[in-house]
């Protein structure tokens, strides 16, 4: 058993699928919007994959630091998301 | 990369894949983020077998928080306006964007190297966000800024239940 990058690049395929498909879906506007972070996580995993097994012309670790640069972008866009979504009053 | 690391692979490319399958099925907040978690989880899990530490604690770090903010009870239902058909049209698209991406992995053709980084990696990744791209760590910096500054703008009004169209899901 081996891990190869076309094996990661599927697992990458299925999670921005996966996401896509949550976002074009769900009836509710927030329930779509958590389908982003899952597309954030499936480009993250292709980024740190092709650091792990392919040859850059960039620094080895960089697509390790986009990784971690897409997971804090998928914080703020949920956190903006809930927000702008605002809160339900008691009423 | 040995076969301890290839199990950890698999059983965690599961955990997301079925944290995303989860999530886009279900309609309670509250396993909404069960599953985000999940996928974070899962995603965490894959980039330490695949040797990037740093990142899978920041993927956890970052998951765990966005699963909060959706399992939260008090944010306002609102509905879609598009209509079945681009529901459909969006799967639909979803599916052949699937199709495509797995194509380009399967006809994908990269020139391999020897991975020479460590198990964690967050000097190697410290250096450089903070030298090599420290114009793209402000800006994203930048980002988080302005998103949770109009989150909390937005979020300081409250608005009367009556306004949903529908009950809360």
């Amino acid at each position: 058993m081996s891990v190869t990058l076309v094996s990661v690049l599927f697992v990458a395929a299925g999670l921005i699928a996966l996401g896509a498909f949550t976002a074009a879906w769900k009836h509710e506007l927030t329930g779509a919007l958590a389908g982003l972070p899952v597309m954030f996580a499936g480009a993250g995993v292709a980024f740190v994959g092709v650091a792990r097994f392919a040859v850059s012309s960039g620094p080895p670790l960089l697509g390790q630091e986009v990784a971690v640069l897409l997971a804090i972008a998928a914080l703020a866009a949920v956190g903006l998301g809930i927000g702008l979504a605002g809160r339900e009053g008691s009423r | 990369m040995d076969s301890l690391h290839a199990i950890g692979f698999y059983v965690s490319a599961a955990l997301a894949g079925a944290g995303g399958l989860f999530l886009a099925f279900s309609d309670s907040r509250q396993r909404r983020g069960v599953a985000l978690a999940l996928v974070g989880l899962g995603v965490a899990g894959i980039d330490l077998a695949l040797s990037a530490g740093f990142a899978a604690l920041v993927v956890l770090i970052c998951y765990a928080g966005c699963a909060l903010l959706v399992m939260r009870p008090d944010y306002r239902f609102l509905e879609q306006a598009a209509g079945g058909l681009w529901r459909q049209a969006g799967a639909v698209g979803a599916a052949l964007l699937l199709a495509a991406l797995a194509y380009a992995a399967f006809r994908g053709n990269f020139a391999h190297a020897t991975f020479h980084g460590g198990l964690f990696g967050s000097v190697s990744v410290g250096r450089l966000l903070f030298a090599h791209d420290a114009l793209a760590t402000e800006a994203v910096g930048g980002l988080v800024l302005v998103a949770l500054v109009g989150a909390a703008a937005a979020w300081r009004r409250e608005r009367p239940r009556d306004e949903r169209g529908e009950g809360r899901r």
